[in-house]
């Protein structure tokens, strides 16, 4: 009834507000607006994960790009004063190299700081910030960390998770740390308490643990969210954070306005907003 | 025209241009955001709710988990106890097939504790060794069953649920067994599916579900989009935001969502535009037409009325000064009635197209959720079935595994064991029965008991057993004690030699499939239906009229009629509003097997919602049309001041615009010197002055030039183009209803009859829709009955003629009774009452039904109008009012003659705008006729100056006749037909004096008196001769001529 009695009271105002409309209209107004376009030259190139939903993913049907980082490399570049962006897809293994070559003019992939990579590039300042963690199956019975011992872990090649986890591990005495045995490309590493396996893609990971041929899969937080189905919980653990930031060539003459940039968009709330939408 | 002409039109054009998007943008405008705020009302509704819906479909889940898996725990304890109780229990491949199969299991194996697989009946993906599958191990510690791990691996299609019971300190026996069944089961009942399809809003709208995590679209009633990428398929990532209302699209439909999002899912309660707005659309755009067909019809008028006047020059007495305006009365007066009567119309068509709108929203939703109703209960039935079949192979199952371990190891059948058995099978009862048929061992306390041997009872099918029948499975009963179902299934025990000595059999209590049986009862299923924002369900049992299930639970099982329903609502595919214990509702309704289902909800909000819809639609039209009739009828009065130039241009102007339009009138007086002029005034018997149309012009086909027409007659034909132009539009999107629109819009409802015939706003609109099509078929055939007669013969355009006449009357006769049938009106009872109805009438109202029908017959004929001079037999008058019993003509003298319609024949209509009067005068044959032609044409013109009525002669027409003592000529003069009668007096009396003057004489009959003369007497003696005479002739001539006596005595 009451819904009913609101909807009426709104449909009156409506008609009174269009009534008047219509007498302004008949009255005689006119009006236009136009809003300056944006204007930019050139191209920003732009190295993108493409399959990581919700920061870059790309829609292999309309071929289009998108997610937080996609809209923050879009907005980078409109204020940078470019016309277009191109986006090109990235892998964990081969982003260092593209940059380095200067296939891409800067990376938004997912791509986080470290003293290593302070060394061959510029970052702007982190618009995201990501934590490790590591997954378990609930059928394993294992809950924390000790449960782990003698058992293997699993991360991503190429990522920064795998040594990371080797230290916090040694910082938090689950192991000494040092490598027993690995195999040519280092995708199979035995410490004393554990195996360290790393697997090409997030989702092997996820099948891995799955079949159970390695007993936690340790991945950036925003993405076990993805993986973590109903039967799969995190472990009270956190390997460390992960700090994205946009990586330009070393010196480049794009460091100093990606970073300003990046800092105008963090404080004007541009970078909280795109958080909010892909959160 | 002038400058100043054409400014004004303009300025209409644009200020109605200005309406029309005014009042489209106003239109939309209300009607969508009503939708959208009674969907965003629902919504939140809905989404208020969901959480508890989840929770219960998730509770249901969790119970249909945990009974699945306690079905294969218990298989799995079932060989553990085999093992432990030496029947035959071996760690073998070969034994694991034969478990397999009893089972009916997909994998049976035997796993020592660390992972090995000791023994299995096929190969497995799984590594036991992995921690993954530690979950399994726990029966060590516990030595219960364990809780089941289950892997999902696509890519390498595997898809298996493990669960473990313990044999001993170091091995367990697993079973691998593909939880399909149990997909499906929480599919059905328990998934966020289950919960979700059930939901609707307003009529089209649903609710599916989008996972946070990866944006893939978990539910969605279109089961080709789960699954199904939602950013792919083109929702804008900004939309999915927990309480977000906004506008998406959805693999190209345009949908209106509302987002709410609980753990990691999005639900997103949507309704599509597309269908809505179609409708939505039909509504607005006939409401627009008809604002513009108003909006044209006025300004058009003025428009005319101001360059007639323009081309007439200005009448001063046309306007009023208005302060510094003026006011022109001609069109003022005309224009406020257009205007008012299209006000009329707009309210009218407006209100009609909400009803309509509103309405047949309703019907399509409640018709679509009744359908659905239905399904579901067919559905449910189905399933049940299919559950008692699928249950009865389970028991079935477990009373092998009995039969097989008591086959294996005899020596278990006593209390305790079979207490174990049950217990490890999880089932209430075991009995085993000697071949004779009597119980050895239960663990019931039931203990004395033998097969009965009477065929009616229920044990003793299970007699059957001892004859060589493998098994027997009853079906479900109803235990006549305790009311609870019960269902008892035995298969046939053996000994070494494999002959069979006896039985196991089993009772089970099937608690699930008694509450699916529950389940599918009406009520329940009922319960759950909602249609819009109060809508619901309910069921008429069809044997005995009451209600079968009710959300009022009082008024379950009463008799529906003594509670406001009537037996024409209980019937399949009823659509139309219904009363129950006061309360209306607008309700749908189909027939099942037992039941009549109805979908029933109030009014709704868009019913509620017309009054105020249509008075802003009236609202804008009236300011709009206020505004062009100020435009239309005012003037900017020049002012006093104004500069003497200007005002002599303007006369110069208006001067060489007489001047033109004299030049005009002189050109169409050249063309009216061979015809009559069609059109022009009469007097009506108001003492208005009418423009009307001569008779003898109303029946010739052919139409007017453009320019000829009144304002009047060029408004009429615009009005005209107007109504065909709309009759078309209806006709061409009847007949191509299913390319224009969708399956579920007005049309297609509409047109697909589902409605209930009676006087609802679905039958008139389906008689305008056919009474459209109808009008358009006539009037394509009717042109080429045109077409046609314009080539034949004087005959073929008699016979076309005659067939457009009778086309006309078909049609009409047609439409009237098709239409009588669309509101309800039983047309086969009519015919045959009509029967009785004439017997009727031939007795008493005859004269009156055929005064009726002679009237429709004046007016559809178009025989006379109001203001026509007709003669009726001798009666000369003016038409002053036709009505359906009699007719009014006023004569010279101002008396009205009634005339009965029946009565009327042979009409002269006399109507044209000139006549001619006559007059004959006789001249004497010794007078010189040139010598009088010689005077006529002298003194004629000075006749027309004493007679003003005379509109043009005196003509002289020559001799008309020699006569036997005159010559006879005619004078002739053209007036109008009013003044004819008067005008002949006069011409008569103008000859008169005219031959008296120059001494013509005019013949006349004379009598000469002549001398009375004596006549003298007869004498006896000859009236004696003159007898004899007589007699002697009569003698003489017999009998010849006697019959002309005859012929004397006819006369």
């Amino acid at each position: 009834m009451a819904k009913a009695r609101w909807g009426r009271r709104a449909v009156w105002a409506l008609a009174a507000v269009a009534l008047t409309c219509a007498l302004a209209a008949l009255a005689g107004c006119a009006g236009g607006s136009g809003a300056p376009a944006a204007s930019g030259e050139g191209t920003l190139r732009v190295g993108v994960r493409s399959d990581v939903v919700g920061f870059g993913y790309l829609n292999k049907d309309t071929n289009k790009h998108y997610g937080l980082e996609i809209d923050l490399a879009e907005e980078l570049a409109r204020r940078l004063g470019y016309a277009d962006v191109e986006f090109v897809d990235v892998l964990p293994e081969t982003r260092k190299d593209m940059l380095l070559n200067g296939e891409v003019d800067c990376l938004v992939a997912c791509y986080s700081v470290s003293e290593s990579r302070q060394k061959n590039f510029d970052f702007s300042p982190v618009y995201y910030e990501d934590r490790s963690v590591i997954m378990v199956e609930d059928s394993s019975l294992i809950t924390s960390l000790d449960g782990l011992k003698g058992r293997t872990f699993g991360t991503m090649s190429g990522s920064n998770t795998a040594p990371q986890l080797v230290i916090k591990l040694t910082e938090a005495g689950f192991t000494n740390g040092e490598a027993l045995e690995a195999n040519a490309d280092n995708s199979d590493v035995r410490f004393d308490t554990f195996h360290l396996v790393q697997v090409p893609s997030y989702q092997e990971l996820s099948d891995r643990l799955e079949e159970g041929s390695i007993d936690a899969a340790c991945m950036d937080a925003s993405l076990a969210n993805t993986f973590n189905d109903f039967d799969r919980s995190l472990l009270d653990f956190q390997i460390d954070t992960q700090s994205y930031a946009v990586a330009t060539q070393k010196g480049s003459a794009l460091s100093q306005p990606v970073a300003e940039a990046v800092q105008v968009m963090l404080d004007d709330g541009t970078v909280a907003r795109l958080i909010d939408k892909w959160n | 025209m002038s400058t100043k002409l054409k400014i004004k039109i303009a300025v209409l054009v644009a200020v109605a241009a200005a309406s029309m998007a005014c009042m489209a943008g106003l239109l939309f405008t209300l009607q969508s955001n009503l939708s959208i705020d009674s969907y965003t009302q629902e919504m939140r509704q809905e989404a208020a709710a969901l959480p508890d819906l989840l929770a219960t479909a998730d509770e249901s889940a969790t119970q249909n988990t945990e009974t699945h898996d306690a079905i294969f725990q218990s298989k799995a304890a079932s060989v553990a106890f085999m093992a432990n109780n030496n029947a035959g229990f071996e760690a073998a491949d070969a034994k694991m097939v034969e478990y397999k199969d009893l089972l009916g299991v997909d994998n049976v194996l035997v796993v020592s504790r660390d992972g090995a697989v000791v023994a299995k009946a096929q190969d497995t993906k799984a590594n036991f060794t992995y921690s993954r599958f530690n979950e399994l191990r726990t029966v060590f510690d516990g030595g219960a069953a364990s809780l089941p791990v289950e892997v999902e691996l696509p890519e390498q299609d595997w898809l298996m649920r493990y669960y473990a019971a313990r044999i001993d300190d170091n091995t367990m026996v697993v079973i691998e067994q593909h939880p399909a069944e149990l997909r499906e089961l929480i599919a059905e009942t328990g998934s966020t599916a289950s919960a979700l399809k059930h939901i609707t809003i307003g009529e089209q709208g649903f609710m599916f579900a989008v996972s946070a995590k990866d944006y893939l679209i978990e539910y969605h009633p279109d089961t080709r989009l789960v699954g199904a990428d939602a950013l792919e398929a083109g929702i804008d990532v900004a939309a999915l935001e927990d309480g977000a209302f906004s506008e998406i699209t959805l693999s190209g439909e345009r949908l209106y969502a509302g987002v709410t999002k609980i753990d990691d899912t999005y639900y997103v309660a949507a309704v599509p535009e597309g269908d809505l707005a179609a409708t939505r659309n039909i509504t607005v755009g006939v409401i627009l037409f008809i604002f513009f067909a108003v909006m044209t019809v006025v300004i058009m008028y003025g428009i005319f009325v101001m360059r007639e006047d323009e081309r007439r020059g200005h009448d001063p007495a046309d306007f009023r000064a208005v302060g510094p305006l003026r006011y022109n009365k001609t069109i003022g007066r005309k224009a406020a009635v257009f205007s008012f009567v299209g006000f009329i119309a707009i309210l009218g068509v407006s209100f009609y197209m909400q009803t309509l709108f509103a309405l047949s929203s309703e019907s399509v939703a409640n018709d679509e959720r009744a359908a659905e109703v239905e399904e579901t209960i067919q559905r449910a039935t189905d399933r049940m079935d299919a559950l008692t079949n699928q249950y009865s192979e389970r028991y079935l199952s477990k009373a092998r595994v009995a039969g097989y371990v008591l086959d294996h190891n005899p020596g278990l059948a006593n209390r305790e064991d079979l207490q174990r058995l049950a217990d490890v099978l999880q089932i209430q009862y075991v009995y085993v029965l000697d071949a004779t048929g009597a119980l050895t061992a239960t663990n019931s306390s039931y203990a004395n008991f033998t097969l009965s041997e009477d065929p009616a009872d229920q044990s003793f099918e299970f007699r059957k057993l001892l004859q060589g029948v493998d098994s027997v499975v009853q079906k479900p009963q109803t235990d006549e004690i305790s009311g609870e179902l019960r269902q008892y299934i035995g298969v046939s025990l053996h000994d070494d030699k494999g002959t069979v000595n006896g039985l196991v059999q089993i009772g089970i209590r099937p608690t699930r499939l008694e509450s699916m049986l529950e389940s599918v009862q009406i009520g329940s299923v009922l319960d759950g239906v909602k249609a819009g924002a109060d809508g619901f369900a309910f069921a008429v049992n069809k044997a005995d009229k009451t209600f079968a299930y009710f959300p009022d639970e009082r008024l379950a099982g009463k008799p529906v009629l003594e509670h406001g329903m009537t037996e024409g609502q209980l019937k399949d595919g009823y659509c139309d509003y219904l009363t129950i214990d006061g309360a209306t509702y607008y309700a749908s309704a189909v027939e099942t097997g037992d039941y009549y289902l109805f979908v029933a909800g109030t009014e709704g909000e868009l019913m509620a919602e017309r009054v105020p819809l249509t008075l802003a639609t009236g609202g804008v039209a009236a300011v709009c049309l206020v505004v062009i009739f100020f435009l239309l009828a005012f003037d900017v009065r020049k002012r006093e001041g104004a500069t003497a130039a200007a005002a002599a241009a303007v006369d110069a102007g208006v001067a060489s615009a007489d001047a033109s339009a004299s030049t005009d009138a002189a050109s169409a007086g050249a063309s009216g010197e061979e015809e009559d002029s069609r059109m022009f005034d009469v007097t009506m018997p108001s003492g208005r002055t009418a423009k009307t149309e001569s008779a003898a012009s109303r029946w010739i086909a052919k139409s007017f030039k453009w320019h000829e027409k009144t304002a009047e007659q060029k408004t009429a034909t615009i009005v005209k183009w107007l109504v065909a132009v709309s009759v078309v539009a209806v006709c061409v999107a009847v007949v191509f209803q299913d390319r224009i629109f969708g399956s579920s819009s007005i049309f297609s409802y509409i047109l697909g009859g589902e409605w209930e015939r009676g006087l609802n706003v679905f039958a008139i609109t389906a008689c305008i829709m056919f009474i459209c099509v109808a009008l358009t078929a006539v009037a394509v055939l009717r042109k080429v009955l045109g077409l046609l007669a314009s080539v034949l013969g004087a005959r073929g355009e008699t016979v076309c003629r005659l067939l457009g006449s009778f086309i006309k009357y078909a049609t009409i006769i047609g439409m009237v009774y098709y239409c009588l049938m669309l509101v309800g009106v039983d047309t086969t009872t009519l015919l045959a009452s009509a029967g009785i109805l004439s017997i009727a009438i031939s007795f008493g109202a005859k004269e009156l039904v055929a005064d009726i029908l002679s009237g429709l017959f004046i007016i559809f004929e178009g025989e006379f109008r109001v203001g026509d001079i007709i003669m009726v037999g001798d009666w000369r008058g003016t038409v002053v009012e036709i009505g359906v019993r009699t007719t009014k003509v006023e004569d010279g003298a101002q008396n009205i003659k009634v005339i009965r319609n029946s009565d009327i024949s042979n009409v002269i209509n006399m109507t044209k705008e000139t006549s001619y009067a006559f007059c004959d005068v006789g001249i004497e044959y010794g007078e010189s006729l040139e010598r009088v032609e010689n005077i006529l044409a002298e003194e004629l013109p000075n006749i027309r100056k004493r007679l003003p009525a005379i509109i043009d002669g005196p003509f002289y027409k020559g001799v008309v006749a020699l006569g036997d003592n005159s010559v006879s000529i005619r004078i002739l003069v053209q007036c109008s037909e009013k003044d004819r009668i008067q005008l002949e007096r006069d011409l008569k009396r103008e000859m008169k004096l005219l031959f008296d003057k120059h001494d013509i004489s005019i013949p006349f009959p004379q009598v000469v008196i002549n001398e009375p003369t004596e006549f003298k007497k007869a004498t006896y003696a000859e009236k004696l001769s003159a007898d004899r005479f007589n007699e002697e002739q009569k003698a003489a001539a017999k009998k010849l001529g006697n019959e002309d006596e005859d012929e004397e005595g006819k006369r």
